[in-house]
């Protein structure tokens, strides 16, 4: 524990004697973005479950799906719009917390946020048609009409992630002696080495917080003894959603964790607790690595793995940490723990997965029966949002010190204005406010009773 | 045309949207202040009715005008954000609580207690964001800013957007929300048959129309005592619009009166987007008064050429898009059934 005790003391210190603004602005960014990203990923997922509830409402005129797609789209409607106003603060605060960022780098990542933001009108527009035209579209056509929603929040998604890819890869774009801009590719930019893997692994993540979310919610309802038709089919089709995406999380991590190894070593060495530049490079399950002594104790090391993972042979060489200056270093116990922790998830996941598969295809009992399996379900959904959330801690703690890699350090970026602490706690009770009213009102959906022919038991 | 000319249109074009679409949200909102007291359930639903479908897609306006604003204008964009730290965010947490409040009141029927504080977060938040951000309009336009030329701030983060001009652009803008969401309600009330609630947005309207055009002769004397550089601009290069404004403005007090409705509304409009064209003509090629220029503040002429590529090929999604939603949900007549 030695490590992270000087890590939280030590690098507090550090950050205080930056700057004063440094702290406050890095805090509300983190929270701000780690709160619009559990919307955002159901504004991806939501839309395909909704759509193929109604599609199958459709097909065999099955009224339970009708009232599925209705009501989730309610539901939907709802953390829509929290996901909306909380991107909308994300959008402010990108210039109001991160002026010398976007004010240099603006122009490189405008052509996605551009992009980005035909996807939000597409969705917008669309959610609204879907929402309200329940009654004016012929069935068909409104079916059709959630199609673009589904599409077009996957886009957005992709859009922002490149975003942040050229973060962490910065391309497409020349420097003068003054650190003026010249010669800008934006495409070049947007398309960098990091994006592709980055985006991929994204997007699957969101699909499946959506679909172990949904599981998540109606194994507790099951659990609570509301076993009817209706909670059955939600929870199948969150947890066919879920269990898919796990497995192709799998090799699509393994892709991620390949891209960081070539493009940025450090944060490959910090993920993995390696202070050592070795062959045969051991892959470390646990442990928490130390900055004092430069060792990672306590894990279980497996020989060769990590050269295998970063770069298909077990001879290959890993950079460690202390190949680099030490002020490059990220804070490298953080980053760590967070990567074990989505690893470590992700792999559960997949268990849970096949699982959950064999039960619907092959399984006997009664669902009311299948008590341990309704109990992993109910923790699935949190833990998912866990390992999402601590991918996030992996891409943007182990790109420390720098918000643009190689470019531009995060303390340079800082607003100049006063009162960060006071816009920091301000927002803070905002966020209250949206939770708070968000968890309230979904409540009171999920109350509603159901329509007649809906069979709850 | 130069490409941070071709750009500087189109973020007047859409913040004159978002004016138009948005502030007709909003200023339903503050209606609601109004409504609330009197309780009326039928004038609620014409209300919440008419924003329903539309207002995710109008509120997207604004961010569209953000993201492109620092993606072509970062020094201006950098600036601004400096100077307007202050109001900026109270702008931002009217948005967040119109938005969320509109939302969690519509999904909390039934009950009563939470649904009222929600519509009152929602009246309260709808009324705050336009005026932060008319007060940040009245600052800019009055040249008060202190953005030096090379897009530095340097002034009082806490006490210089507070200026008389600020106050009154503020108290402007709210008001033109309110108008435009009145015309547009006297609209929507007659194309669903509510003969009654027509009368009662009209007489709303024509009381508050007359009241704007009220401070739009008292704005324009203010525009010559406090913001000289935009009056100069004002009366040499952008007087025809100014006086279109005030034609169009007449014009709807008129056709509302004489209930020709559809025309009342393109009227105010063509009314509001006057006076964002005219403002924007006025201080044209300044981005972010008193001297920071389009083309001083512009990105690079290859990311302002990939954005209006982009902006191309997104309109040809956008269009039909918006057409079709302003088609389903604004021009055929509206059931009460839709929810
Ligand atoms: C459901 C969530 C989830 C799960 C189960 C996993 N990940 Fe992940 N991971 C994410 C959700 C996520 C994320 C939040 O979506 C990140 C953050 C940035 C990004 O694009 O994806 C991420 C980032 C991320 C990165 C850093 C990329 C960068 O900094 O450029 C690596 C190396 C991995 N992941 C590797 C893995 C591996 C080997 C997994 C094993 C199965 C894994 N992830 C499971
Ligand atoms: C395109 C997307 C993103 C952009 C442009 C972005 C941008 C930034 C910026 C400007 C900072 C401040 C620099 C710093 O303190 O490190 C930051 C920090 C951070 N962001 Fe991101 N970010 C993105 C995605 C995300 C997401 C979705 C999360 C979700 C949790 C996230 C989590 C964090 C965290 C945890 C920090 C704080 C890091 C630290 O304190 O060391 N980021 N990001
Ligand atoms: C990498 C992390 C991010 C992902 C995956 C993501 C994805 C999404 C998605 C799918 C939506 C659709 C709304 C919903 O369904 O709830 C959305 C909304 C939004 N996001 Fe994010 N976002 C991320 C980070 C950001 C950042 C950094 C910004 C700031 C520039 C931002 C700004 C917005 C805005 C303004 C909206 C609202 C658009 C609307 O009204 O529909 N997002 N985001």
């Amino acid at each position: 524990m030695h490590g992270a005790r000087h890590l939280t003391v030590g690098h507090l210190m550090m950050l205080l004697a930056d700057s004063a603004n440094l702290l406050p602005a890095r805090l509300q960014m983190a929270f701000t973005l780690g709160f619009h990203i559990i919307f955002a990923c159901i504004g991806m997922g939501l839309p395909i479950l909704i759509v193929l509830a109604e599609w199958l409402s459709l097909r065999n005129g099955d009224p339970v799906w009708r009232t599925l797609a209705k009501r989730w789209s309610k539901g939907f409607a709802v953390l829509f719009a929290v996901g909306a106003v909380s991107g909308t603060v994300l959008s402010f605060e990108l210039g109001l917390l991160w002026p010398e960022f976007m004010g240099k780098f603006g122009p490189v990542v405008g052509l996605p946020f551009t992009l980005e933001g035909f996807a939000f009108f597409t969705e917008g527009i669309f959610v609204g048609i879907y929402l309200y035209g329940w009654n004016r579209l012929a069935p068909f056509h409104h079916w059709l009409c959630g199609l673009p929603i589904a599409l077009a929040g996957t886009m957005s998604a992709w859009f922002v992630v490149t975003t942040n890819s050229f973060m962490n890869c910065p391309q497409g774009f020349q420097l003068d002696a003054d650190g003026k801009l010249l010669d800008v590719q934006p495409w070049t930019a947007m398309l960098n080495p990091a994006t592709g893997a980055q985006t991929t692994h994204m997007i699957v993540a969101a699909y499946m917080v959506t679909g172990f979310l949904v599981a998540s919610f109606y194994a507790w309802e099951i659990l609570r003894g509301r076993n009817g038709l209706y909670q059955r089919r939600a929870l199948t089709l969150g947890v066919l959603l879920g269990g898919f995406f796990a497995l192709v999380q799998g090799p699509v991590g393994h892709w991620a964790g390949h891209v960081v190894a070539v493009t940025q070593p450090i944060k490959l060495a910090a993920m993995e607790g390696q202070w050592e530049t070795e062959t045969y490079a051991p892959l470390r399950i646990g442990g928490i690595p130390d900055p004092e002594t430069k060792t990672t104790p306590y894990a279980i090391e497996i020989p060769g793995m990590l050269s295998v993972l970063a770069y298909d042979n077990p001879a290959a060489e890993v950079q460690g940490l202390n190949a680099f200056p030490e002020d490059l270093h990220p804070p490298t116990p953080i980053v760590h723990v967070a990567f074990q922790i989505m690893v470590g998830i992700g792999t559960l996941l997949i268990f849970i997965g096949l699982w959950s598969g064999y039960l619907l295809k092959w399984g006997k009992s009664a669902w009311h029966e299948r008590r341990w399996w309704l109990l992993t379900l109910l923790a699935s959904g949190p833990l998912t949002v866990l390992a999402m959330e601590a991918g996030w801690t992996v891409t943007e703690v182990g790109r420390q010190p720098w918000i643009v890699q190689g470019f531009l350090r995060t303390k340079d970026a800082v607003t100049q204005a006063p009162g960060v602490w006071f816009i920091f706690a301000v927002t803070m009770s905002i966020y209250l406010v949206l939770t708070v009213g968000c968890i309230s009102v979904l409540r009171i959906l999920a109350k509603q009773p159901m329509p007649e022919d809906a069979d709850v038991a | 045309m130069s490409p941070e000319l071709i750009v500087g249109i189109v973020l007047g074009a859409a913040t004159t949207l978002y004016l138009l679409f948005g502030g007709a949200d909003f200023g339903a909102g503050i209606w609601e202040i109004n409504t609330a007291f009197q309780s009326n359930e039928k004038e609620r639903k014409l209300l919440y009715h008419a924003i329903g479908p539309v207002w995710e897609a109008n509120h997207i306006w604004l961010i569209f005008v953000l993201v492109v604003l620092f993606a072509a204008f970062p020094l201006a964009f950098q600036a601004l954000c400096s100077a307007f730290i202050i109001p900026a965010f109270l702008v931002l947490v009217g948005i967040v609580f119109r938005g969320a409040g509109y939302v969690f009141r519509a999904y909390s029927i039934d009950s009563g207690r939470q649904q009222q504080f929600w519509r009152t977060l929602f009246a309260g938040a709808s009324a705050a964001a336009p005026f932060f951000l008319g007060a940040i309009a009245g600052t800019l336009a009055s040249g008060d800013s202190k953005i030096n030329a090379a897009g530095v701030y340097e002034g009082n983060y806490l006490t210089d957007w507070i200026t008389p001009m600020a106050l009154f652009t503020a108290f402007f803008t709210v008001g033109l929300c309110c108008y435009l969401a009145a015309v547009f309600l006297t609209r929507e009330a007659e194309h669903s048959g509510e003969v009654e609630l027509t009368l009662v947005w009209r007489q709303r309207a024509l009381a508050t129309g007359i009241w704007m055009g009220v401070l739009a002769a008292v704005g324009l004397v203010f525009v010559s005592l406090e913001a000289p550089e935009l009056a100069h601009g004002f009366a040499t290069r952008a007087w025809p619009l100014v006086a279109l404004s005030a034609i169009c403005g007449t014009g709807s007090l008129l056709l509302l009166l004489w209930r020709k409705y559809t025309p009342a509304a393109a009227c105010t409009m063509l009314a509001a987007a006057n006076i964002i064209w005219g403002w924007g003509i006025a201080q044209y090629p300044v981005i972010a008064p008193p001297f920071l220029t389009l083309a001083d503040s512009k990105a690079p002429d290859s990311v302002l050429w990939a954005m209006i590529g982009a902006v191309a090929a997104g309109a040809v999604i956008l269009g039909p898009s918006l057409a079709l939603l302003f088609y389903l949900f604004k021009l055929t007549p509206s059931d009460s059934a839709d929810y």
